[in-house]
């Protein structure tokens, strides 16, 4: 086994799997680097693949090659009090033919099978290593040791794709120390149920699928949760800023039940048979947490750059990923060319980030961070809307109230009017 | 749906080492103790009567949320050796 590469990936996660493809089509000496037993065997999300081009590009078609479960036809915008669910379903036929706008995927597979991709095209695939220490030579990054198949490797370029927890990044002072308020935790139960019944539930035929996000956790933890149908299972679970899962003194298994036992929830998941459970962190610092993505022989992607974001209606990161992979692979080929390592050839890296959607939505979003970390939005405004939903639809023998003066007194009885309007302003900073 | 036993669907290559050690004198002065309640995994447990914090590293699903939430410094983390701990099959 050569021992000296061109560019050593660490992760084959979709960013590092995409980047090993890339360069390996292109003839060059990869190692990509997998802590785990295979691809895929450390990683879980919530189970939405969002349609990526770099990824297209790579493997035309690919939704005729990988193993992905349903294309997303249905999306479900719920707002969720522990008594109700005020939803807003998008239906779309243009989301019901190719290129599908995104599928459910389970990692296990979709990662293993990209992997294989970029061994196909000659990249070498070390599992069972995990990296441990940056070799650093002058001042720039020349290798990793790794534990586990234990010695140590030697290349050009090291691409850190080791997620979340990027010691990589850390320990080449690209990054601060990884604070509870710029990350959430996701936790997530598989449950198995037949095609059949998951087509009749929600309303399917053929390969649909549909993405259901729940804003609004009862126990007012900033969150939100998810239920995705897969062929013959549903992905359901949520995602948890940190330090409001902390303040609560609720344990993310307690909370997770709770939304199992949701009335609305419960209908839909009976009968189920529990398959798997999984967490992870998710970066959701938003721009302000993303590190420094390069340095001398050094380049970030993906998780391990934070670039993942939401604002509420869109979560989105593997497509990010996958994004930034490709971007980094094709800086170390023109540096690779050019026998030039350095942080200053390197910073193309960063340069093509900034052009495309990756760094530009990353901006865009920016104010949504704080929006996100308003407490109201999850128990108070939720109330508030199914206080409103309610009122509009009961029919008790007293006379009715006219829209605008419902939704006044309803919000009026739950929140003051200054905090409504600070409300409002971060609101619409964020989203408008 | 009961799920009081989900945590044993998920499988685990078990290494003999330890990938999480803790400062158990840290957590004994500690006035959140964050990570008993946090962890996904239930690894961290609290016993009043010794004072004593103890964790069990073999079901952790290397989340890290113990290490990001713990800010006494009493975690030392790290992933485990390549090809062992968390196996996600299926997920």
């Amino acid at each position: 086994m050569a021992q000296y590469f061109d560019v050593i990936i660490v992760g084959a996660g979709p960013a590092g799997s995409v980047a090993a493809l890339k360069l390996a089509r292109e003839g060059l000496n990869v190692c990509l680097l997998e802590r785990g037993s295979r691809p895929g065997a450390k990683n879980m999300f919530g189970g939405l693949l969002h349609n990526t081009p770099a990824l297209n590009e790579m493997v035309p078609s690919f939704w005729e090659k990988a193993p992905l479960q349903r294309h997303v036809y249905k999306k479900v915008l719920a707002f969720m009090t522990p008594e109700s669910t005020v939803s807003l379903t998008f239906e779309n036929e243009n989301f019901d033919r190719p290129p599908y706008n995104g599928y459910t995927v389970l990692r296990p597979a979709f990662d293993n099978w990209l992997a294989d991709e970029a061994v196909k095209a000659g990249a070498v695939l070390l599992c069972d290593c995990t990296a441990e220490e940056l070799i650093v030579k002058d001042g720039q990054v020349v290798g990793i040791t790794v534990k586990g198949r234990e010695g140590e490797l030697r290349s050009n370029i090291v691409i850190a794709a080791d997620g979340v927890l990027s010691f990589l990044a850390k320990k080449a002072g690209l990054r601060n120390d990884f604070s509870p308020g710029a990350m959430g935790v996701g936790v997530k139960l598989l449950l198995g149920m037949p095609e059949a019944t998951i087509n009749e539930r929600f309303h399917l035929v053929r390969d649909q699928g549909a993405d259901i996000a729940f804003l609004g956790i009862p126990e007012g933890i900033r969150g939100g949760s998810f239920l995705y149908t897969n062929r013959e299972s549903l992905s359901v679970g949520m995602v948890m800023h940190l330090d409001s899962l902390r303040k609560s003194g609720k344990a993310p298994y307690e909370i997770l039940d709770n939304l199992l036992q949701h009335p609305q929830v419960r209908k839909l998941v009976k009968g189920a048979i529990p398959l798997e459970y999984s967490a992870h962190l998710v970066p959701e610092g938003g721009i302000k947490a993303v590190p420094r993505v390069y340095t001398d022989g050094m380049m970030v992607v993906g998780d391990a750059a934070g670039l993942c974001y939401t604002n509420g209606i869109n979560l989105e990161g593997i497509n990010l990923a996958m994004t930034s992979g490709a971007l980094a692979a094709e800086t170390a080929l023109k540096a690779v060319e050019a026998h030039d390592y350095s942080a200053a050839m390197l910073s193309l890296y960063k340069k093509k980030l900034d052009e495309t959607f990756v760094m530009k939505d990353m901006k865009k979003y920016k104010n949504s961070v704080g929006m996100m970390r308003i407490d109201r939005l999850y128990k108070t405004y939720p109330r508030v809307l199914a206080g409103i939903m309610e009122k509009v639809y009961k029919v008790d023998g007293t006379p009715r109230t006219k829209l605008l003066r419902l939704a006044r007194r309803e919000t009026l009885k739950e929140i003051g009017l200054k905090d409504v309007i600070a409300d409002g302003i971060k609101i619409g900073r964020a989203l408008l | 749906m009961n799920i009081e036993n989900i945590q044993q669907l998920t499988q685990f290559i078990i290494d003999e080492k330890p990938h999480i050690v803790i400062d158990k004198e840290i957590c004994r002065s500690c006035d959140h103790r964050a990570c008993v309640q946090s962890c996904p995994a239930n690894c961290y447990t609290w016993n009043e009567e010794t004072n004593l914090m103890s964790v069990v590293y073999e079901t952790c699903l290397e989340c890290g949320t113990c290490y990001v939430v713990c800010d006494k410094g009493a975690v030392d983390w790290t992933y485990p050796r390549g090809g062992y701990g968390v196996n996600y099959r299926l997920t």
